[in-house]
Parts: C-alpha cells; structure tokens; sequence
C-alpha cells in the first residue's frame, strides 16, 4: 500500500494582507512525481517553500513523511531539511569558489560527514565523472544543473523539490535533466515535486496541479 | 571569612561528584551515600591528622596522597594511550553497567576522602564547629551536586580515563589553595633540579668544555636548560602531559565500523553521530586542562599575603659588629619574620631575624644558596622563597641545604643580637654572586 508521504489540510500562507496561498488540500502518495504549474505569483514557490520547511504556514496543518512541521522548532526544521529534502534551483546557487565535488562534498558536511568517494560516484553517476574539479563558472548551464542534482540526491532525500530547475537551460540540456531525474527517481524511489511553467516538463510527471493566485485551480494526471 | 575560602574547594567537590554521577547515572542513590560518607570521613580523618600529628606531618601525609592521585593519572593515561596507539589499537572497550558502579564507587571513596581531607588543611587551624559546617555543607552540596547533573546536556559523556582526570585535577585545583598542599611549585622546582643536576653531572663526566665535539653554538643550546624558565616550562609539561595523553586517546580511538549499511547517508549520519560522541567525550579532557591551568595559576600567585617587612637598615660600630636589640621598636620575639639591610664600603646584604617556634633567635640571609635572591615572606607557620615557592618550616631555619635561608653566626645576649658585619657581606657575596651560581639567575 502506498502511503502518503505530503499531506496538507487547509495550508495557507500569507505576507500582511496579501494571501500567497489559500486554503490547500493536498495529498502526495510516496514515490510520485507531481510537477506543479501556474504563472507567476500564482503560489507555485510559496508552496514548494513551505513543502521543502524552508517557510513557515500562516495556517492549516502540513505533514510531511509522517511528521508535523508545524510543531518543529527551528533546530529541527533544520535537521529535518537536512535528512528528508533535496532542493533544486532554477538559479543552482552553487559556490562559485569551489569545484563541482566540493560543492557536493559541502552538503554531505552539512548533513553529516564528508566522503569523497562517495560524491565522486554521484557526480559520476549525473554524468560529471570528468568534471570533477571544475568550478561552477567553468561549468555550462546543464553541467551545473547536474551538479546542483547530484548535490540534491547526496544525501538520499525522500523529497526532491524542483523550483523551475530547467528554467534557464535550452530544449537539449532540458530534455537530458529531466531524463536524469527520472533515472535517479526510479533507482532511488523519492517523491518529486517540480514548479515549472513549461507544460512539456510538466509533462514528465504523473500528475499536474494548476495553482493560479493561490488557489488549486486544476489536477489531471499525465499518460506517463 | 574562613567559610568564603572554602567556596572555590567546595565548588571543585560539587565538580567531583556531577562527573561521577554523569558517568554513572544508574545508581545515584549509592553514589551520593559514597560520595558524601567518604567526604565526611576525609574531613574527619583530616582534623585527626592535624590534631594528633603537628601541621608539617599532616599536611604531608595529605600532599603526598594528591601525589598519588597524580601518579596513578599518569599511570592511567600511559595505559589508556597505549591502548590506542600501541599494536592492533582498541576503541572504547564496551563496559557494562556493574563495572560503571564499581568504578564510580572506587573512585567516590578517595576522591571524598581526599577532598574532605583537603578542605580540612585549608580551614586549619580552625575550632571544632566549622568542621561540623564543613562536613554538613560537604554532604549537602554532593546532594545538590547530583541534583545539578541532571541538567548538564545528556551528550556530554565520559570514560573511565576522562573521569579520572576530570577527579584528579579538581583534587589537585583544590589543593592549590593552600601553600602547603600546593604540588604544581615543588614540581617544577624537581624537574629543575633534575635537569641541572642532570646536565652537570653528564657534561662532567665528557669533560665538558674541553671535548672537541662541541662547538660555541652547541653551548649556547646547551645554556637554554640553565635558564629560568626550564623548570616552570618542565614542571607545565608533566602537569599537563597526562590530560593530553587521555585527550589523544579519546580523539584517537577507533570508531566503530559502520560499513555494514549500504546506503551512503545513513552510513554518514551514524559516522558523524559516533564522531559527535567522541567529541563529547573530549569535553572532560578539555576541563581538566583549565582546571588544572587554573592550579598553575594559583601556585603561581597565592592569595596569600605575605609578612614581608621593609629591610631596616643597620649601623655597624668602630669594631665592625651590628647589635640588634630584642626589645625596642621591632620585638625580635615577636615570632615574626623581620629584615635588615646592611650597607658598607659599597657592599651591601639583606638578612632576617627570627625566633623559631621553641623560642631562639635566628639568622640568615634573605636568600638561599641555590635560588635567584628574590627573597623570603612569611606565611601561615613557614617562610617562603618567592622564586620557587618552597615553603620552609619555622623549625628548621637556621639550618643549612636546599632552599633553607643561609644561615649566619649570632650571639645572643640579654639584651639583643651582636652580628659580624665583614662575614654576613662575606657570606651574601658568596651566596648571591659567588661562581657557583649560574649567571642568569637560574637555580
């Protein structure tokens, strides 16, 4: 039986008087890759902030993998991003100063301790075995989305969240990320959750939830 | 005040016990009945010894089982390095609850009997009812003690050898605060004593400075362990050098294997909470350094004032002879220590007068023949040598060796002292800058 690794009952989350996301029921079987759509400033990041416990709810109730958010203290907020979530930038924000494997090598020291190998094997595994020692800015667009990955899956998450990542890559590097994930999703079986406004990498998910001014406006399942 | 002197004493007993109950947080109850029985009877059995024997003897017998603490610490982190280091290195050795209890309870009963004992030394000579509060405040503070342990973090752990070190430099910081009991000073004036004695009879026997091997720049290495500092940098070394050794075999023990998991996270998450552990266990290590840093502080500057008079100056008559009188603005019977500058033909000397505890009159220079001449006060039934803090019995000065003050012929008469003026000049100047000692001022 499949359990549900996100659940949500009326999540909301507001700045003032402006209502990012309204009331939101939303239920996330394990394993499944939910690619969420809208435009912009329709809740798509507010939401994937708050599913990724880099943001706190204004109201409702969020549990995720069994566990209440809303009563996590900052520490353990902290630790639970650390053990259960992988993020995923449309920007990388990788450290410029340091190579791909030390940028990976930086979120096992976060988490726990660095292995090197261990990184190496990873970074092999995206496909950047030859790129080990390059820093980000020697590294193309796809190359760092790749590194960004492998920094994401490092440390076995449940949970990869997918804040438009293929947002600044060409039809080429997309399509190859986006067949990358779905490898690594199969082999290491997380739940994807993947902000896009591109409806063809929507479309690699099983399902497609629309958010428009922070409201779930539509659901469909894919034919994958 | 005698109460406020005990405070930092009794705060490194409440130390002793938190670690003994944080290593052995299952039999609480029997750990304080230990700890607070055995800190009882040391206070007990402390103001028997001051009691039946005189100070000298008493503080001795307490001073040299603070040695023991010290040597067996010694012995425990040669072993416990060994252990790590030496052939097919061990980690941790697993240690079951029953051999907790034991090793909390064995270590309880010294420490409270040391500590009582220590207290005891500091308060003397004091009537009957401060012991009484003494061994009350003792018992109560091992309950509070325990009481208090329960909110140190739960991470922070200890072994055996972490806990033993943490006991014996709390002892030993204890024992700081009094002169007598004070082991940081002697040491360092052994190691000195040692290597000079060392490097004088080795260099002697090559026949030194005539070998041929030895060039001018090999002497001036050579000269470093003449120095002052080789004493106090010696006496550092084997002070701290067994808090490093247990330090260095915590930080290098042996985790255990956790390549049995596969999946490469969790393997790390339970490496990093076995190196979270270790680093834990450094903790007490750690304070055993500051501890006992904070004993070397207190050997080094004693919150204890000296008598220490102004030198008076001295006339010396047509026949060369400086008469003192017993009675008059400076009572030499006072039973405290009194000084005197002699000045003539552009020499000069210090020297002192004092009466022993059986009632003669004694004197000798403000200076012993072995150290810098920096001088001696007088505290708490002893005078002192200010540069190496040896304490000197009133009842064996007058008599020559060591650090003892040199003595100088007198003639008592009714009415006062009569000196030699030539031979104390004679005998300062052989003393203090006579070739036998080493320029420099080292020992």
């Amino acid at each position: 039986m499949v359990t549900d690794i996100i659940e949500t009952r009326g999540l909301t989350r507001s700045y003032g008087e402006i209502c990012a996301l309204k009331p939101l029921d939303l239920l996330v079987p394990e394993g499944e890759w939910l690619s969420v759509m809208g435009h912009s400033g329709s809740g798509k990041s507010t939401l994937l902030n708050l599913l990724g416990g880099l943001d706190r709810p204004s109201g409702g109730s969020l549990q995720l993998g069994g566990e209440d958010l809303m009563t996590l203290s900052e520490d353990g907020l902290a630790r639970f991003r650390r053990e259960f979530v992988g993020i995923i930038f449309q920007q990388h924000h990788l450290v410029p100063y340091l190579t791909a494997l030390e940028n990976v090598m930086m979120a096992q020291y976060f988490h726990s301790v660095p292995d090197e190998a261990e990184a190496c094997s990873v970074l092999e595994r995206v496909g950047l075995g030859q790129r080990l020692k390059n820093r980000p800015g020697e590294l193309s667009g796809g190359e760092q989305q790749r590194v960004c990955i492998a920094r994401a899956i490092i440390n076995s998450p449940k949970l990869l969240l997918g804040d438009e990542p293929t947002g600044n890559l060409d039809h080429q590097n997309t399509g190859m990320v986006m067949e990358l994930l779905k490898e690594l999703r199969s082999e290491q079986r997380f739940t994807i959750i993947l902000v896009t406004h591109n409806r063809e990498v929507a479309a690699w998910g099983d399902r497609i939830i629309s958010l428009d001014d922070g409201v779930l406006v539509r659901e469909e399942r894919t034919c994958r | 005040m005698s109460a406020l002197k005990l405070i930092p004493l009794l705060l490194a007993w409440c130390g002793i016990v938190a670690a003994l109950a944080r290593y052995c947080p299952a039999r609480r109850t029997l750990l304080m009945i230990s700890c607070a029985s055995s800190f009882a009877g040391g206070a007990a059995g402390g103001n028997l010894l001051l009691t039946i024997f005189n100070g000298e003897i008493a503080y001795s017998v307490v001073k040299a089982l603070a040695g023991a603490c010290f040597l067996c610490l010694w012995v425990v982190a040669l072993a416990a390095f060994y252990r790590v280091t030496g052939s097919g290195g061990q980690g941790t050795p697993v240690e079951h609850e029953k051999a907790y209890v034991f090793t909390a309870t064995a270590l309880a009963l010294p420490a409270g009997l040391l500590a009582g004992a220590i207290c005891v030394c500091r308060l003397a000579p004091q009537g009957v009812a401060p012991l009484f509060v003494l061994g009350v405040a003792g018992i109560l503070l091992t309950a509070v003690a325990i009481g208090i342990e329960r909110f140190v973090p739960a991470d922070i752990t200890m072994t055996g050898e972490a806990l033993l070190v943490l006991i014996v430099s709390l002892l030993l910081f204890a024992s700081s605060f009094t002169l007598q009991l004070d082991l940081f000073s002697p040491l360092s004036m052994k190691v000195m004593k040692f290597i000079h004695d060392f490097v004088h009879q080795f260099f002697e026997s090559m026949l030194v400075p005539d070998h041929l091997f030895f060039r001018r720049d090999v002497w001036e290495y050579i000269g470093y362990l003449f120095g002052s500092g080789v004493g106090f940098w010696g006496g550092l070394l084997i002070w701290f050098a067994p808090v490093i050794l247990i330090g260095a075999a915590i930080r290098l023990e042996r985790l255990p294997s956790v390549s049995h998991i596969r999946q490469g996270a969790q393997r790390r998450k339970l490496l990093a909470a076995f190196i979270g552990e270790r680093r834990c266990r450094l903790i007490a290590p750690c304070m055993a350094v500051l501890i006992l840093g904070a004993a070397v502080y207190n050997s080094l500057f004693p919150r204890v004032e000296y008598w220490d008079p102004k030198p008076v100056a001295v006339v010396v008559n047509a026949s060369g002879a400086i008469l003192i009188p017993k009675k008059g603005e400076i009572n030499l019977e006072d039973g405290k220590l009194h000084k005197y500058l002699l000045k003539q033909g552009g020499r000069e000397a210090r020297f002192m007068i004092l009466s022993t505890p059986d009632g003669r009159l004694m004197v000798t220079l403000d200076a012993c023949a072995i150290c810098k001449p920096e001088g001696y006060g007088q505290a708490e039934g002893a005078v002192i040598c200010y540069y190496c803090k040896t304490l000197i019995p009133l009842e064996t000065v007058g008599k020559p060796g060591g650090c003892n003050p040199v003595p100088v012929p007198l003639k008592v008469g009714a009415d006062g002292v009569t000196l030699d003026a030539m031979t104390i000049l004679n005998r300062w100047s052989e003393t203090v800058t006579g070739s036998s000692r080493i320029k420099g001022g080292g020992k």
